[in-house]
């Protein structure tokens, strides 16, 4: 079997285009209104593609950690005001609410693995880092949306419950807990849904770029596994900060419920 | 002063403002321990501000609350409201049995191992149940009892002050009236203070103790249910009683 790599021509890209126009006609037969979002989002796929192959072939040639870690920053930047945007009020402090928690969470989880579990060399080398740096964030960024959207809910839905608990002597942690765990568990069950059937169901995008690469099938699966592990890590710990200071952001210190927070 | 002298909560020169809008103005109080207060008036005259302020689940925005001879200020929260128990209008039933509701605060306080059965039967007695319907599914109560309930499990922190936020609004004229008979005979039982907001007249006549008349955000009366139901003394009060009692022997 011939398993050199095929470079596509941006001819070959053209046609693949062509997926995407069927796309488009069946979106308008079907009057799903979803014409020009499929355009712009198409567009924008290539656009944004084609400009971070060259922004990462630029940093694979230079040698600068802080450029590096300048473009972990910003990843985590657009990933927290993209999480933020999802909400119905995006505040300046939710912003920085998400940016601390997927900090904290992305942040954690690149160090534990890249420096003490695959120990590159060097600590900033980027072949490692972007890429991993994407995934974890990719999805972390998907959890930190549904926790949040979910522990807004419940907690704007559940304030007489809340406040029955505080009445009781509850702490606002204590009154918060229920809808702290129902948002931690809306945001973790997709990862885990997703580690349930990876293999089965599903080749993740980054075993499937390995193999076709022409990396070996075994070191692609170790670095899926190494992947998924790390997804689950990082969307625990950050949405574990968020829940827990997002619900604090709920309460006065002296346990009451905010009332703008609620009515918000 | 010697502390048994002071009331349990005072109030003075207390105001809410909320958006600009003033809620409550000026407001000074005093609870003295086993007393019983009917707080009445028109929507929106402030009255359940004024009880959210006595649990502290709100601050004011002008004047000071004492517990004791204590500032508010100066109290945890937490600490308060166990010495402070609140029952709100609509009742709120958390998942499980009537015995899980009721052992919830004790719960919240990790304190599990203190629960004794004899207090679970004595707080449903006090609250006029059955002691027997501990192990029933608290969800699939009447209205009027799961409003027992809620007042049940805020005894068991055995607190010094019960209040009630109209907690006959959503029950029939019976249950209403059999619910008002227990809490008077509650606050009889031993020196529990109660404070209960009524948007109905004819239940503060019913509760009796003292009846402070909340208009605009100002009390503009506060006298024993007997005088203020036979002879108002302001023109408010009577203005009052006359527009919302019809069927109230005066």
């Amino acid at each position: 079997m011939n398993t050199q790599l095929i470079d596509p021509s941006w001819m070959q890209i053209a046609c693949a285009a062509g997926l995407l126009l069927v796309t488009i006609g069946l979106s308008a037969a079907r009057g799903l209104g979803l014409g020009q979002d499929l355009i712009v989002a198409g567009i924008r796929t290539f656009v944004q593609l084609v400009a971070i192959g060259y922004v990462l072939g630029f940093v694979f040639s230079t040698d600068s950690p802080a450029l590096i870690i300048a473009i972990l920053i910003f990843m985590l930047a657009v990933a927290a005001w993209t999480v933020a945007a999802r909400q119905r009020r995006p505040t300046n402090a939710l912003r920085l609410l998400v940016l601390g928690s997927l900090s904290a969470g992305c942040g954690l989880t690149m160090v534990l693995a890249t420096e003490v579990i695959l120990r590159i060399q060097p600590w900033y080398n980027p072949y490692y880092l972007i890429p991993l740096m994407g995934m974890v964030i990719g999805n972390s960024l998907n959890s930190a949306t549904l926790a949040v959207e979910r522990l807004d809910s419940e907690l704007r839905g559940a304030r007489d419950r809340v406040e029955a608990l505080l009445a009781l002597g509850a702490t606002s942690r204590q009154a918060a807990a229920t809808a702290v765990r129902a948002a931690m568990k809306a945001a973790m069950i997709p990862i885990i849904n997703s580690m349930m059937v990876v293999g089965l169901v599903s080749l993740p995008g980054m075993m499937t770029g390995q193999i076709l690469g022409g990396s070996s099938p075994l070191v692609a699966i170790k670095y899926q596994v190494l992947i998924m592990y790390m997804i689950a890590f990082s969307t625990t710990i950050t949405t574990f900060v968020l829940t827990t200071l997002r619900a604090r952001s709920y309460f006065t210190p002296a346990h009451q419920l905010r009332e703008a927070a609620v009515e918000a | 002063m010697p502390i048994a002298s002071l009331p349990v909560i005072r109030l003075e020169g207390v105001g809410v403002t909320k958006q600009g809008r003033t809620v409550l103005s000026d407001v000074t109080l005093s609870f003295e321990s086993g007393g019983r207060y009917a707080i009445l008036g028109p929507s929106g005259a402030g009255k359940t501000t004024l009880l959210r302020l006595l649990d502290r689940l709100e601050d004011p925005t002008a004047g000071v609350l004492w517990f004791h001879g204590t500032s508010y200020a100066q109290l945890s929260a937490i600490t308060l409201r166990r010495g402070v128990a609140m029952v709100f209008q609509v009742p709120v039933i958390f998942p499980g049995s009537v015995r899980d509701n009721l052992c919830a605060a004790l719960r919240l306080q990790r304190r599990d191992g203190e629960i004794d059965p004899a207090d679970l039967t004595r707080a449903l007695e006090l609250a006029g149940l059955d002691g027997a319907m501990l192990a029933r599914d608290a969800a699939a109560l009447s209205t009027g009892e799961k409003q027992r309930v809620c007042i049940a499990r805020a005894l068991m922190t055995r607190p010094e002050v019960l209040l009630l936020d109209e907690p006959t609004a959503a029950l029939d004229p019976t249950a209403a009236h059999h619910l008002i008979e227990s809490i008077v005979h509650l606050s009889r039982t031993g020196r529990l203070t109660v404070i209960m907001v009524s948007h109905q007249p004819e239940h503060a006549h019913g509760f009796g103790g003292e009846v402070i008349l909340l208009v605009g955000g100002r009390v503009v009366e506060q006298s024993s249910a007997e005088q203020f139901f036979v002879a108002p003394a302001t023109d408010q009060g009577r203005s009052y009683l006359d527009r919302t009692l019809s069927g109230v022997p005066s």
